[in-house]
């Protein structure tokens, strides 16, 4: 009997080796081979609409026609997604390929977490630049250094209810209306139940007002804000927007808007919002809003020019990837011509390429946004690490004037500090 | 010695989780604190108590315990309040009082985030269940949540009923152990049922409301899911609370340093509040027993 194992050795083993064999399978992490790309992105490891079944299909597309096996690492919530991106990198394990938004590009740059792209588009492999809007691929540039290759990107205008302005007999705003002209507008468009316009204390989207009223968050390096965001311009900017809830009322105060519990613009109930071109997705369903009778126009401005923003999402290389030529053949792949043809159905985004961008642009509303996009600025998340600490304190001074009635100078004038002090710290 | 060898052994893996997974990392956060640590760039240098000294001044921590403090204040009292009325309830000698105990107790095996989803759904504007009430007796419909004077409030009304079932259950258990034969003797006497609760059931019930108030203090301090879930800090920063803020140092202002030194503020400032939770309840004890 001696040298052979008993049965219920033998079982054992058999058990603890089943046991192994499944957390290997199963349970454990998958065994990264090679060809093996790992890529993050935005998005609900759950989604199955059809934006998300046709990008699914481009991913497949991409894993036949190079045989590489990409895994795609879906992380829900735009701060969710910095922190684990941001926290895997600490621990060198970040993803090969990371979508990387402009808002939060600074970040990532300034720290380190990203390679170089310009060896690979200067490369055998390599793509031309300058079929890209140069304005977008400046946003993840440092010097000759390119740390993103953009895909799409965003800007923001106003939309207005051609409708709701033909019934009311308002005629259609245009590019390098005034301050003045947007509250008239408003006013004009003010009756009952509907309101002229919708605010929303969401920073990205409110910065612009500041823009063009000739004022701005920071100084132009990015490091500080005493002097700027509590500057005149932006005080008569918060002023402006104070006054068209509370003394014109023009628009719904922010609890009376979010009581009514639904999408004002696109229940009828506010002629006029600020948004980006993903606003026209969810109009294309609206239930009261037919997708023909929405216009787009710049910002009222009080400068030569309106400015709008570019909120890009681009692809880039995580320092620690293990597959550099892999991961830059998906990057590639994703941002060529052929794929952001298909990709840009979607119609959340506007494309990072001009040709396909002007192609896709086959309504007056979407050549408006191409147009607006031409000379969109590159957003402080781009270049300010902080950054996000700078919309936190941004947003507080918004509810303090909006809900508390703070006095809008004291309240930027104390956003200034706070903001100053988080720069200091850094 | 071989018994106290096999108890050894019998408790060693629970004394290895907690070395791991609790005193290393209370040790290691403390030797992050005398850092000025930049975990992105992974560089360091020894800075001894200067994060401390730098938390003295520090605006947004002391604001976000200011608002701690008052959240303790809403939540903790009134859950103890709550949690007695409904332990004195269920401890009736009455059919199905064991199902109500369950029904009672279920918020607390939840998961908090799941818990956190729907009171995002009862505290909706217009179409959440308080303000469809509040609607249909004639009341304007209420932002809970967005506005700065009802944020906080609302968090804390949460908490009372989210801590229910785990007080009332430590509520039931301190009923049961109370001395039968001091009751019937006070009968005897002719005690009506308030004084009996009054000047018996409460100060019999001593430990048990000391254990509540710690356990309840220590717990309302350290709240983060339903901040982190419905509010974010907001609005206006009236919910963010400590535990929420040293979340946001660490990993989204990633400054570790920082939120390891608040971190210790905190523990430092927990112990004085229940050193004194602890004085005041044995002085009344005291006098309890005095009388």
């Amino acid at each position: 009997m001696e040298g052979l194992p008993t049965s219920s050795a033998l079982s054992r083993r058999a058990v603890l080796a089943a046991g192994a064999a499944l957390a290997l399978a199963g349970c454990g992490p998958r065994l990264v081979g090679a060809r093996t790309v790992r890529y993050a992105n935005w998005g609900s490891p759950g989604d199955d609409s059809d934006a998300m079944r046709l990008v699914r299909g481009l991913y497949e597309d991409f894993e036949l026609s190079t045989g590489v096996d990409l895994r795609v690492e879906n992380i829900p919530g735009s701060q969710e997604y910095l922190r684990k991106v941001l926290l895997s990198y600490v621990a060198k394990s970040e993803p090969d390929v990371i979508t990387l938004d402009a808002s939060s590009a600074a970040i990532f740059i300034e720290n380190g977490v990203l390679q170089d792209l310009m060896p690979f588009v200067n490369g055998a492999n390599g793509v031309l630049l300058e079929e890209f809007f140069p304005n977008v691929v400046e946003i993840a540039k440092r010097g000759d250094a390119l740390y993103a290759l953009p895909v799409d990107f965003n800007p923001v205008l106003v939309y207005y209810n051609r409708a709701m302005f033909a019934a009311a007999g308002v005629p259609e705003p245009r590019d390098g209306w005034t301050f003045e002209d947007f509250r008239a507008t408003a006013r004009a468009l003010t009756k009952g139940e509907q309101y002229g316009f919708e605010f929303a204390n969401w920073m990205p989207g409110w910065i612009m007002w500041l823009w063009n009223h000739g004022g701005d968050v920071l100084s132009p390096d990015g490091r500080r804000a005493q002097g700027y965001l509590d500057a005149e311009p932006c005080v008569e900017a918060v002023q402006f927007l104070h006054d068209l809830v509370e003394r014109d009322k023009v628009a719904p105060r922010l609890s009376q808007a979010a009581s009514m519990g639904v999408d004002l613009f696109a229940n009828a109930r506010s002629a006029m919002k600020v948004s980006g071109h993903w606003e026209l997705v969810g109009l294309a369903s609206a239930p009261k809003v037919n997708l023909d009778e929405v216009g787009v126009v710049s910002f009222p401005t009080r400068l030569e020019n309106p400015i709008t923003v570019a909120y890009e999402a681009g692809l880039a290389m995580g320092r620690h990837a293990r597959n550099l030529e892999d991961a830059w053949e998906f990057i590639r792949f994703f941002t060529s011509e052929a794929t952001q043809m298909e990709y840009q159905r979607t119609g959340i985004a506007i494309c990072a390429r001009q040709a396909v961008a002007e192609k896709m642009a086959t309504t007056e509303v979407k050549q408006a946004f191409v147009r607006a996009a031409r000379t969109a600025r590159v957003p402080w998340g781009a270049r300010v690490p902080k950054y996000d600490q700078v919309e936190r304190i941004g947003q507080d001074m918004m509810d303090r004037v909006m809900q508390h009635g703070t006095k809008p100078a004291e309240a930027l004038r104390s956003a200034a500090q706070q903001i100053d002090e988080v720069f200091r710290d850094a | 010695m071989r018994k106290s060898q096999t108890g050894w052994w019998f408790i060693a893996p629970a004394t290895l989780h907690l070395l791991v997974f609790a005193f290393v990392p209370v040790a290691y956060a403390a030797y992050v604190s005398l850092f000025r640590w930049d975990i992105l760039r992974d560089e360091r240098t020894f800075v001894g108590l200067d994060q401390y000294q730098r938390l003295m001044a520090d605006q947004a921590f002391w604001g976000s315990m200011g608002q701690t403090f008052k959240y303790a204040l809403m939540a903790v009292p009134g859950g103890l309040v709550a949690a007695l009325l409904v332990a004195l309830a269920v401890s009736q000698p009455l059919k199905g009082m064991a199902w109500f105990r369950t029904l009672f107790y279920i918020p607390a095996v939840s998961s908090g985030v799941a818990i956190a989803m729907l009171w995002i759904y009862v505290y909706l504007p217009e179409r959440g269940l308080i303000n469809t009430m509040l609607m249909g007796l004639g009341q304007p419909s209420i932002d809970f949540l967005n506005e700065s004077g009802w944020a906080l409030p609302a968090l804390a009304f949460m908490s009372v009923w989210v801590g229910l079932g785990p007080r009332m259950i430590i509520y039931v258990a301190g009923l049961m152990s109370l001395p039968v034969t001091v009751y019937e003797a006070a009968s005897l006497d002719g005690a009506s049922g308030w004084q009996k609760f009054w000047r018996m059931t409460m100060p019999l019930l001593a430990p048990t409301h000391l254990f509540v108030l710690v356990t309840s203090t220590i717990g309302a301090f350290q709240t983060f899911t339903p901040v982190y879930m419905m509010t974010n800090g907001r609005p206006m920063g009236s919910t963010n609370l400590v535990g929420y803020h040293i979340y946001v140092t660490a990993w989204e202002n990633f400054n570790v340093s920082a939120a390891s030194a608040q971190s210790f503020v905190l523990l430092f400032l927990l112990g004085l509040v229940s050193l004194a939770q602890f004085r005041m309840m044995r002085r009344r004890l005291e006098g309890y027993d005095a009388s």
